[in-house]
């Protein structure tokens, strides 16, 4: 395979950077647009603590130098940016003093874990079913079949989830009904631990699977048709190949190629995806410290998350775009 | 192999059923092809010779159906054999040539491996060694060099994509080939050399070749026999010769007279309407001023300057091959593509300053009409949704009643019956009837100037000359000058009162057509002149030399300095 041209990567580096710096803004503007003052919000939460909190003002003034929100904007701005490179969020305002990061670091992983699980074998599932529809080989009972499954794809995840919930851990009591891993095993890399984390992680990935794999399988459908109608495709039957071959290396390789960028887009949205799907699993995941952050008004740790959900699409936008090349030999003639 | 026939069709009848009843695409076809000849199918499209090439190869597309009759290759009745049976007589017995080169290849494989997963179909999995060495074996013998395999589609040009389905098409000695238009999306000097190309390896491996297309030009320099095909019968079968000089079929004589011959007849109406509105404006109608365009690193038009008066209304045609700026001119002329460097003027304006009002006043003063007019209408609204919707835009409706007159004026201009083909979809009409339409549909705007890129390039042969004599009067009748982008000599011949030729983004050759087409002196016209097919046995290709080599000519081409043949009145090109 060849290299990737110099001016090329450069581009996308630069794209790349451009990028989380303007979303890093965004984020931190927003926020700022609100009336609200997190120091009253925390002060608020004291109050209702110990009755009574005397001298508020002292506390107020206090709490806004501890949150940093005192300084003058430009300063904030620009102590958030260095703070943002280096993951440094600043201190949750609602789980008081945690550090952000360490609230992030906590729930990435069960998040990542949970949603690279679910959106992969959605991506597999969803594409080859697309192709499958259209493919004038498959069994007619898988033709018939798709489109009928298709139809939970128009159910919300929370309610996919609640459903399978009742079924499956209530009722048939098959899997647990929330948490990420039992309570009675040590995290650590042993096989229980593992296990457990799979047989917990398998409800919420399910309902996230069934409500989203229409969105690749209709995509997949619609570019398959395309490319069946294509020359190539004809002078492949016509070359007596056999039609698996030209199912997959001559229709389903060519019809995959805007899926892969849609896949790359597709991380970031899948958190805020799962937010409610983490919720009803009470799954510790970057989902649930969202929701949790948002119903506090804990704008550090929505900052942080946000950053960090961003960050990852934009990464993995910039890693389609070095890969696509390899993928797709035209896109590396027309950038050399 | 022994001697028998590579393929007998006898009383073959296709049938496609549809909802609204059996649509019979083939009808009782008598054929047989002996082994090492070249048969050609000849016909408009919908005549069936496309459905018979893909009945041979068990390839209808669906609903169709062999209804009766049987299909023998070479001893093998091929209704009879089951799928798989099929999938192995593909390529090594009957090995298809497509029509579409441009697009035929898998564009995320490179060459070698498509070569190669169509030997591992047939005889199974071998060292990679032996099938590189087969591989390059038949990229060579089509002219390719054999590092053209480690290419991707892409990187190729469509003459080499078509000898890449070529060299496919032979890597296991088939007993027939069929070519489906194989030239059809090439230009004429491309054409010739894939043809020659696929002869010679036809003749080398002593197969069957059917050569399907709808030239007449074409088939008669390269079949030995001819297959006429009309509405899915067999209307006349012979050898070329017998064809040619003495086609008994009404349909047959159609064919061969609508290939315009340099020289000889005028396929226009000589009843030339004398008095053509004269425009009065002291300013050319337009201008080139040292207009140069650069893509890149390419330059795909040298400076160029002349000034088209447009007082009398004239053709001035641009001709030349695929790459050789013509199309580019087109859109510098349209607007839609700035100069990189010099002035475009229509009437003294400068196309890329103009104002907003300026701008609509040119739009509806250049008309265009291009290559592709399916492309041109919208599929969700009936076509005469097209002509109202600019009429209107451009202000020069009065009312309801006035629109439809109007409509109705053009589709007479044009040779249609308004009532039969306004009220209709896009999809319901034919190729001729669409194209017909869009010049309908520019001529209701009454423009000064109409630009016609390749406009009968996609029509059936017989319908050509049909569309272009259209252009030709309205010419007259209405006072248009048009610029006419093509890569067709011979109507070039006929209907240009100048004549440009282009190669490389270069003016080689320019003057009337009677001296540049009649007697080309540039050596790159003279390659061009000598490319295209005619139906005459006696006017062999190439120019009747046995050394003729494209590469040599061009390079001698590209040494020639431009020819500027006489003047025409009316306009000026700058010589450079």
């Amino acid at each position: 395979m060849g290299r990737i041209p110099r001016d090329y990567l450069v581009n996308r580096l630069v794209t790349l950077v451009l990028t989380i710096l303007i979303a890093a803004t965004i984020i931190w503007i927003i926020p700022r647009l609100s009336p609200v003052d997190p120091a009253e919000i925390a002060l608020g939460r004291m109050a209702s603590g110990a009755g009574a909190v005397a001298n508020s003002e002292e506390i107020l003034a206090q709490l806004r130098a501890n949150m940093g929100i005192d300084q003058p904007l430009i300063v904030q701005y620009f102590k958030y940016l260095t703070g943002a490179l280096v993951f440094d969020f600043g201190l949750s305002t609602a789980a008081f003093p945690t550090p952000v990061s360490t609230l992030i670091l906590n729930a990435l992983p069960w998040t990542l874990g949970l949603m690279i699980f679910s959106l992969i074998i959605t991506f597999f599932i969803g594409n080859l079913l697309g192709a499958l529809m259209v493919w004038d080989r498959s069994p007619k009972l898988v033709r018939v079949a798709i489109p009928a499954a298709m139809v939970f794809t128009s159910i919300p995840p929370i309610l996919s989830g609640l459903l399978l919930m009742w079924i499956f851990a209530a009722k048939l009591q098959w899997f647990p009904l929330t948490g990420a891993y039992s309570i009675f095993v040590e995290p650590g890399w042993t096989w229980d631990f593992v296990s457990s984390v799979l047989y917990h992680g398998f409800l919420p990935a399910l309902s996230i699977v069934i409500v989203t794999f229409g969105f690749w399988t209709l995509g997949m459908r619609g570019l398959m048709i395309t490319v069946q109608g294509e020359d190539y495709v004809k002078l492949a039957e016509a070359k007596g190949l056999r039609p698996r071959y030209i199912l997959y290396r001559y229709m389903i390789r060519n019809a995959i190629l805007p899926q892969i960028t849609a896949f790359a887009l597709k991380i970031g949205l899948l958190i805020a995806g799962q937010v409610l799907v983490e919720r009803i699993f009470a799954y510790n995941g970057m989902g649930k410290l969202l929701y949790d952050a948002i119903l506090n008004q804990d704008f550090p740790v929505i900052q942080g998350v946000s950053y960090v959900i961003i960050l990852m699409t934009a990464l993995s936008v910039f890693l389609v775009d070095l890969l696509y090349p390899f993928i797709d030999p035209r896109i590396r003639h027309e950038a050399a | 192999m022994s001697d028998k026939p590579v393929l007998t069709l006898r009383d073959l009848s296709i049938e496609f059923p549809t909802p609204k009843g059996v649509v019979q695409a083939v009808k009782n076809l008598d054929l047989t092809i002996q082994k090492g000849r070249r048969v050609g199918f000849i016909g408009e499209s919908g005549s069936g010779k496309t459905t018979t090439a893909l009945a041979v190869m068990q390839m209808l597309a669906e609903p169709g159906r062999v209804a009766s009759g049987s299909i023998d290759l070479v001893g093998t009745d091929v209704l009879a054999l089951t799928e798989e049976e099929m999938r192995k007589t593909r390529l090594s017995r009957i090995a298809y040539i497509p029509q579409g080169a441009m697009n035929s290849l898998n564009p995320v494989m490179r060459i070698e491996p498509q070569l190669w997963d169509g030997i591992i179909a047939h005889e199974g999995h071998m060292e990679r060694a032996e099938l590189k060495r087969r591989s390059d074996a038949a990229l060579t013998s089509v002219g390719l060099p054999a590092h053209t395999g480690e290419l991707f589609p892409h990187e190729l040009s469509g003459g080499m994509k078509q000898r890449v389905c070529i060299a496919l098409g032979i890597i296991l000695n088939p007993d027939l080939i069929i070519a489906d238009e194989p030239t059809s999306a090439l230009d004429v000097v491309t054409q010739r050399q894939v043809m020659q190309t696929l002869n010679d390896i036809q003749a080398q491996i002593g197969s069957g070749l059917i050569l399907i297309g709808h030239d007449m030009g074409l088939m008669a320099q390269s079949v030995d026999e001819l297959a006429v095909l009309k509405d899915g019968e067999l209307v006349e079968h012979g050898t070329v010769k017998q064809i040619i000089e003495a086609p008994k079929h009404p349909y047959t004589q159609d064919l061969i007279s609508s290939v315009p011959l340099v020289g000889g007849d005028s396929f226009l109406n000589p009843e030339r309407n004398a008095e053509a509105p004269k425009r009065d404006s002291s300013e050319p109608l337009l201008r080139f001023e040292k207009v140069r365009k650069d893509y890149g690193a390419v330059t795909a038009l040298h400076p160029m300057s002349f000034a088209l008066q447009g007082d009398t209304p004239q053709i001035i045609s641009i001709v030349g091959q695929s790459g050789s700026g013509k199309s580019t001119m087109g859109s510098i002329m349209l607007g839609f593509n700035p100069p990189s460097q010099g002035r475009v003027l229509f009437e003294g304006q400068d196309v890329a300053a103009m104002n907003a009002a300026q701008s609509l006043e040119f739009r509806k003063n250049v008309q265009a009409v291009f290559q592709d007019p399916y492309a041109c209408f919208n599929p969700f609204y009936r076509v005469n949704h097209a002509l109202k919707f600019p009429f209107k835009q451009f202000g020069l409706a009065q009312s309801e009643a006035h629109t439809q007159q109007a409509m109705e004026e053009a589709c007479d201009a044009v040779g249609l019956d308004p009532d039969l083909v306004l009220s209709r979809y896009p999809h319901q009409l034919s190729g001729g009837q669409r194209q017909r339409l869009i010049v309908a549909r520019a001529l209701m705007l009454s423009p000064k100037l109409l630009i016609a890129d390749e406009p009968v390039s996609m029509v059936d042969a017989s319908l050509r000359a049909t569309i272009l004599s259209n252009i030709y009067d309205l010419k007259d009748k209405y006072g248009i000058s048009i610029l006419y982008i093509t890569h067709d000599l011979a109507t070039a011949y006929h209907v240009s009162d100048y004549v440009m030729v282009l190669y490389k983004g270069h003016v080689v050759e320019a003057g009337p057509p009677k001296e540049v087409i009649g007697q080309p002196q540039h050596p790159y016209t003279q390659l061009l002149i000598d490319s295209i097919p005619w139906p005459d046995l006696d006017r062999a290709w190439g120019g009747g030399r046995s050394d003729w080599d494209p590469e040599t000519l061009e390079a001698e081409a590209e040494r020639a300095s431009a020819v500027y043949r006489g003047d025409v009145v009316g306009f000026e090109l700058a010589r450079v």
